[in-house]
């Protein structure tokens, strides 16, 4: 240890001293930075193609040098007018409302659960944990929430099935587990605090970069999914979110494709009314760029982790 | 302080409006359509509800199932016993599979409904159509399960040519025709020399390629995405069952048709003549439907619809196009269960229900109404009383064909005067296929169906299309329906046949007084 | 902060040892030990509920594996369920086929690769942008990393085309021009192990890595002061204190996924080869195999059966997995 010691010489006092060499710098940025261009470039590719023309589509496919170049899918897009901002803003309105409300639950579920002093924390542990590996199925699941719970045509049915994940909980309890020392509640309690001012006043500050990190999984839980608007949504089409308009499209030319020849001269017509793969790309782009934006709003609370860390340390 | 009276009066009045509404308490009838594109119904419902409100009794709603969601939706509403969709659309195709519900009790028998209130219905229907919507039960009897679609209700396999390019290669239809789908190397070889080597001139659906070829049709009941089994049609006659086999069911990749085709369609393969993206699932149709819609073929297969020549699609293509019949339009029992619209059991409605589909059917008015739309506001008439549509037919496009009986609808101006008559003139020239009526039900052998299945999956598609070599995979794949059980399958399946052409020719004995 | 700071010192390994003192402190009087669980009662009453409701009432549906479900007079879905008549296992014969083999093997073998190499990237990068001495960098990375999250499989699917497009992908192409011969890529298996692998690690590493980020975050600086006093060179501390401080996290994740080692990602192994039949010696997994078979069959009990089936492989692995930990390190196990 001494020999180590002598050989770097660490001020703790100064952050800056306890890092990684520049060779090892060079050879993270080299890794990340790499991975993160492959990450990137397909969303590149997505948006090469929405600004394609369809008669390069037509001649070689998709590519990253089209033949030609076209706004038309931007201006398809802005047709759909009325129904592509009632969408985005139904988009917005349900991820909103629900990564609040179900971060809210989520918390509430997982800080009993880290309690080791909580009496029924193997009980309630087991009830949330059992739902992910055990399920009733979809169409079970179905009947309760459309004829018992009345989740049909409406805001609920689209925000309510995803309120609440296990998984999520069980993340979020580690987060307790490994950042919220014990002794600090007793202090807390010992304080005179009550349970309820103990959670928010001074564990939420210390579990903040976990809560961004659910609120980020919630939030794009809830933005990307459309798979809830196929099932309860029936004849109330105003409250869709954008993601099931893109999807419908999408099954639409699937459906069509694959029964053309029991549907005759029906799909070839049906397919002539279809929007292009250009539009669904455009649409891929319109639900893309809002999520990504939000992303760095969650991204400060954990990465500002992060620096306190690196300063104190 | 008039104004706030004025107020006051017009919000009691309003509000006496609604009670008045909802004591006249008619009962509300669900129908759930396929392939619809409607963003805006308002305006034609209200007319509808005012229309039907005294013929019916009842107020209607509509779930307008789009092409991607319906079958998704209708299962989920038929498997789950949901009295809030009385009726819903179906077929033989599709996956709300009309023979398996009826059989399983998820639609209401309507044989009484059709004595009481369907008098109009039988008489603007042709017999044959509620024929084929008579099936058998849970009971084990017969019963008609549907108010079946009078639509296109033949169906004609061609070979959709570009007659430009062939003018250009230096042949005529006929000698496409003459040189058969075995010969047709020679004139892919000219076409792919002028057109350069990216040009594919056979422009195919594998497996519709290989029915036409083979002159084989689809048995019903069946596994649906992939057919496993095949019956052959004399092509001159499509009313026998081709001489070599006779009324029998077969494993469609052990014949000596099917080996033959595969080894063609390698040879058109290797050549170049079929683009390689026509080979996988997934790409195959959207390759397929972009080169067609720039006219980048040369041969094509096509399920013909009548007038399908003079549609925009078609005249889109900037080429000229002319459609080779493989054989007379034909009726078999998939096209025969086309497009339909059934009564769930779980319907708390279903007199309601069938008046409303009675008069749908048999009601030129009723039915212009719900499929064009409001007249002035979705389509206008032309001097010729012809439709033309407006603006708003955009926020309003039902599938038609998904609807009912078409040819209660005037001609559009796109379509010209006397298209309905000769369109029903056309399909009335269908003619009967040996086994039209015979309906395969699998559950006896539905996991042997389910293994098979995915075995052709793996192969069929590959073979059909000519990417890979039949000499090496049609063993290895027929040795694979093998171990999944094909003998099983096959067996029931003629056993099935066997007993309905013996109760079908006892019948007609009975008939004929023998 | 000021309280962060004053309890950062006592949590260090032996704040196992505190903790449980603190635990068996709580318990001192009975009294406001009860009130402690009343206030606590009243936080997970909402999520469950939630979970009753949502996921516990469905349980029902479970029988429908064993069931031949039929519609009953009258038509409801109780009264079918119900009534229906029992079926044993039959639902469970599409187990039977020859194909079982390929796709066990397949969704068993994927899964434990993909649990293994994600894992060791996901943690690698997620140590990595710990230790970036640019804030910028490390925050550009992470949102880069990200976006193929909101990809779905289906658009990434047009992405891997563009490369293997037999008449215009890219790599066929470059053959083409190399004047090599040209791989058809959707008929050969060969290279399609390495794709799935590649999408899989591509779709998720971005997502458990912020998992791990977090976790990391988390972790009290000083004991990296502590250690760097000591002596500990970066590395060291990588080692002695990063990786037993996201051990938890670590753990969970794997109990986790090995739970699911049985599911595949549907999209996955359907999209992105373009469902080509050629492929499904290295491509057919249980969930596509179900769905395949249920898009024709339409049996509702097959497909019950099906995910009773991959529940219970799961709950078996899971609970074997957990045990495990239990036994080298208690404090992580999952339950």
């Amino acid at each position: 240890m001494s020999t180590l010691a002598g050989k770097k010489k660490i001020r703790p006092s100064t952050a800056s001293l306890n890092r990684f060499g520049p060779g090892a710098q060079a050879g993270f940025h080299l890794a990340l930075g790499l991975f993160a261009l492959l990450c990137i470039i397909p969303f590149v590719f997505v948006v090469i193609i929405s600004f394609t023309s369809e008669d390069s589509i037509r001649q070689i496919g998709y590519s990253f040098q089209p033949l030609g170049w076209s706004l038309q899918a931007y201006r398809y897009t802005f047709q759909l007018g009325d129904q592509l901002w009632r969408s985005y803003l139904n988009s917005f309105l349900i991820t909103a409302v629900g990564t609040a409300l179900s971060v809210l639950m989520c918390f509430l579920y997982a800080y009993p659960l880290f309690r080791k002093d909580y009496g029924h924390r193997s009980f309630f542990n087991f009830l949330s944990f059992f739902t992910m590996i055990f399920g009733g199925g979809l169409v079970p699941t179905f009947v309760i929430c459309k004829s018992v719970l009345g989740l049909s045509d409406n805001y609920a049915a689209l925000i309510v099935p995803m309120l609440f994940s296990p998984f999520h909980v069980i993340v979020m309890r580690t987060f307790f587990q490994t950042s919220v020392p014990m002794e600090l509640i007793e202090a807390s309690r010992i304080d005179g605090s009550g349970e309820y001012g103990t959670l928010f006043r001074i564990v939420f500050p210390i579990v903040t970069p976990g809560i961004a990190t659910i609120a980020l999984l919630v939030a794009l839980g809830y933005w990307n999914e459309w798979f809830l608007s196929l099932l309860y949504i029936n004849k109330n089409m105003d409250i869709i979110p954008l993601q099931y308009l893109l999807m419908r499209m999408q099954r639409n030319a699937d459906f069509l494709a694959k029964n053309s020849a029991m549907l005759g001269a029906d799909a070839a017509r049906a397919a002539a009314q279809l929007p292009s793969q250009t539009l669904k790309m455009a649409l891929v782009v319109f639900i893309v760029v809002p999520i990504a934006c939000a992303y760095p709003f969650f991204q400060r609370y954990v990465v500002a982790g992060l620096t306190v860390g690196s300063v104190k340390g | 302080m008039k104004r706030f009276l004025s107020l006051i009066l017009s919000l009691a009045l309003i509000l006496s409006l609604c009670a008045a509404a909802q004591a006249d308490d008619l009962p509300t009838i669900t129908i759930m359509f396929h392939g619809s594109n409607v963003s805006d119904d308002a305006a034609v419902l209200e007319k509808v509800n005012e229309y039907i409100a005294d013929k019916v009794g009842a107020k209607l709603e509509v779930i307008w199932g789009t092409w991607g969601d319906f079958d998704e939706k209708a299962t989920n509403a038929l498997a789950t016993g949901d009295s809030e969709v009385d009726m819903l659309f179906t077929c033989s195709w599709s996956a709300d599979e009309f023979n398996t519900y009826a059989k399983n009790g998820f639609f209401e028998p309507l044989d009484e409904y059709m004595d009481q209130f369907g008098a109009d219905l039988k008489a603007a229907l042709p017999e044959a159509l509620i024929q084929a919507a008579t099936v058998e039960g849970p009971d084990g009897e017969k019963h008609i399960y549907a108010v079946n679609g009078f639509k296109d209700t033949a169906t004609q396999n061609t070979w959709d040519i570009n007659v430009t390019l062939l003018g250009e290669l230096g042949y005529t239809v006929e000698d496409v025709q003459k040189l058969g789908f075995y010969g047709w190397g020679e004139i892919f070889a000219k076409a792919k020399e002028v057109k350069g080597d990216s040009f594919y001139p056979f422009l195919i659906e594998p497996a519709v390629a290989e029915r036409m070829v083979t002159n084989s049709i689809i048995i019903t009941g069946d596994s649906g995405s992939v057919n496993l089994l095949s019956y052959y049609l004399d092509p001159a006659d499509v009313t026998k069952a081709d001489a070599k086999y006779g009324d029998v069911i077969l494993n469609k990749f052990a014949t000596d048709e099917f080996a033959a085709f595969t080894k063609q369609m390698r040879e058109y393969y290797l050549a170049g003549y079929i683009d390689p993206a026509l080979a996988v699932a997934e790409t195959s149709n959207d390759t397929r439907s972009n080169a067609q819609k720039t006219g980048s073929y040369l041969i094509g297969t096509q399920s013909y619809a009548y007038g399908y020549e003079y549609s925009a699609e078609v005249l889109s293509r900037g080429i000229e196009v002319q459609f080779l019949p493989c054989t007379d339009p034909y009726v078999d029992t998939t096209v025969s269960q086309g497009a339909m619209v059934a009564v769930s059991s779980a319907s708390q409605h279903p007199e309601e229900s069938f008046k409303f589909l009675a008069l749908l059917n048999s009601d030129p008015a009723l039915m212009t109404l719900l499929n064009y739309g409001v007249e002035g506001v979705h389509y206008t008439l032309d001097d010729d009383g012809l439709v033309v549509f407006t603006d708003a037919r955009a926020s309003y496009s039902p599938w038609t064909n998904g609807m009912g009986n078409v040819t209660l609808l005037p001609d559009t101006q796109a379509e010209g005067k006397g298209f309905r008559e000769a369109f029903k003139a056309y399909y009335a020239s269908g003619k009967a296929v040996p086994i039209l009526g015979y309906i395969f039900n699998n559950e006896p052998v539905s996991n042997e169906m389910a293994a098979l299945t995915n075995v052709a999956a793996q192969y069929s598609l590959a073979l059909c299309s000519g990417a890979v070599d039949p000499e090496t995979e049609l063993p290895k794949f027929l040795k694979a329906l093998d171990d999944a059980g094909m003998a099983a399958y096959l067996a029931e399946a003629n056993a099935q046949l066997d007993a309905y052409l013996a109760e079908a020719n006892a019948q007609l004995d009975a008939f004929l007084g023998r | 902060m000021t309280a962060r700071r004053e309890t950062a010192s006592a949590k260090s390994p032996e704040s196992g040892i505190a903790l449980k003192k603190s635990g068996i402190a709580s318990k001192k009087s009975g009294r406001a030990g009860r009130k402690t669980t009343f206030w606590l009662d009243t936080m997970v009453l909402p999520g469950a509920i939630w979970l009753l409701l949502i996921r516990y009432l469905p349980m029902f549906g479970i029988v429908l594996a064993f069931k031949n479900y039929k519609a009953q007079r009258p038509n409801t879905f109780w009264n079918n369920i119900l009534k229906s008549q029992w079926a044993g296992l039959d639902n469970f014969q599409f187990l039977k086929s020859p194909d079982t083999a390929v796709m066990v093997r397949n969704t068993l073998g994927y899964n434990l690769l993909w649990i293994v190499l994600g894992l060791v990237i996901s943690v690698t990068f997620a140590i990595m942008m710990s230790e970036l001495s640019s804030r910028f960098f490390a925050k550009a990375y992470q949102t880069l990393m990200f976006f193929p999250y909101f990809l779905s499989w289906v658009v990434a699917s047009y992405f891997v085309l563009a490369f293997l497009d037999p008449t215009s992908g890219m790599i066929p192409a470059m053959q083409k021009a190399a004047g090599g011969t040209v791989s058809n890529f959707y008929h050969e298996t060969t290279w399609w192990p390495l794709i799935l692998t590649l999408c899989n690690l591509w779709k998720n590493v971005g997502y458990s890595s912020v998992l791990y980020l977090a976790a990391i975050t988390g972790i009290d600086t000083s004991l990296y002061e502590a250690a760097a006093v000591d002596g500990a060179t970066k590395w060291q501390q990588v080692l002695h204190v990063t990786l037993p401080n996201i051990r938890t996290m670590i753990v969970i994740l794997l109990i986790m996924n090995v739970g699911k080692i049985f599911n595949a990602d549907f999209g996955l192994f359907y999209n992105v080869p373009q469902n080509s039949g050629s492929l499904y010696p290295v491509t057919q997994v249980v969930d596509t195999y179900v769905y395949r078979a249920y898009a024709n069959t339409h049996n509702i009990g097959m497909s019950s059966a099906a995910g009773f089936l991959q529940s219970a492989v799961g709950l078996v692995c899971i609970v074997a997995a957990n045990a495990a930990v239990r036994k080298l390190d208690p404090d992580s196990s999952l339950f």
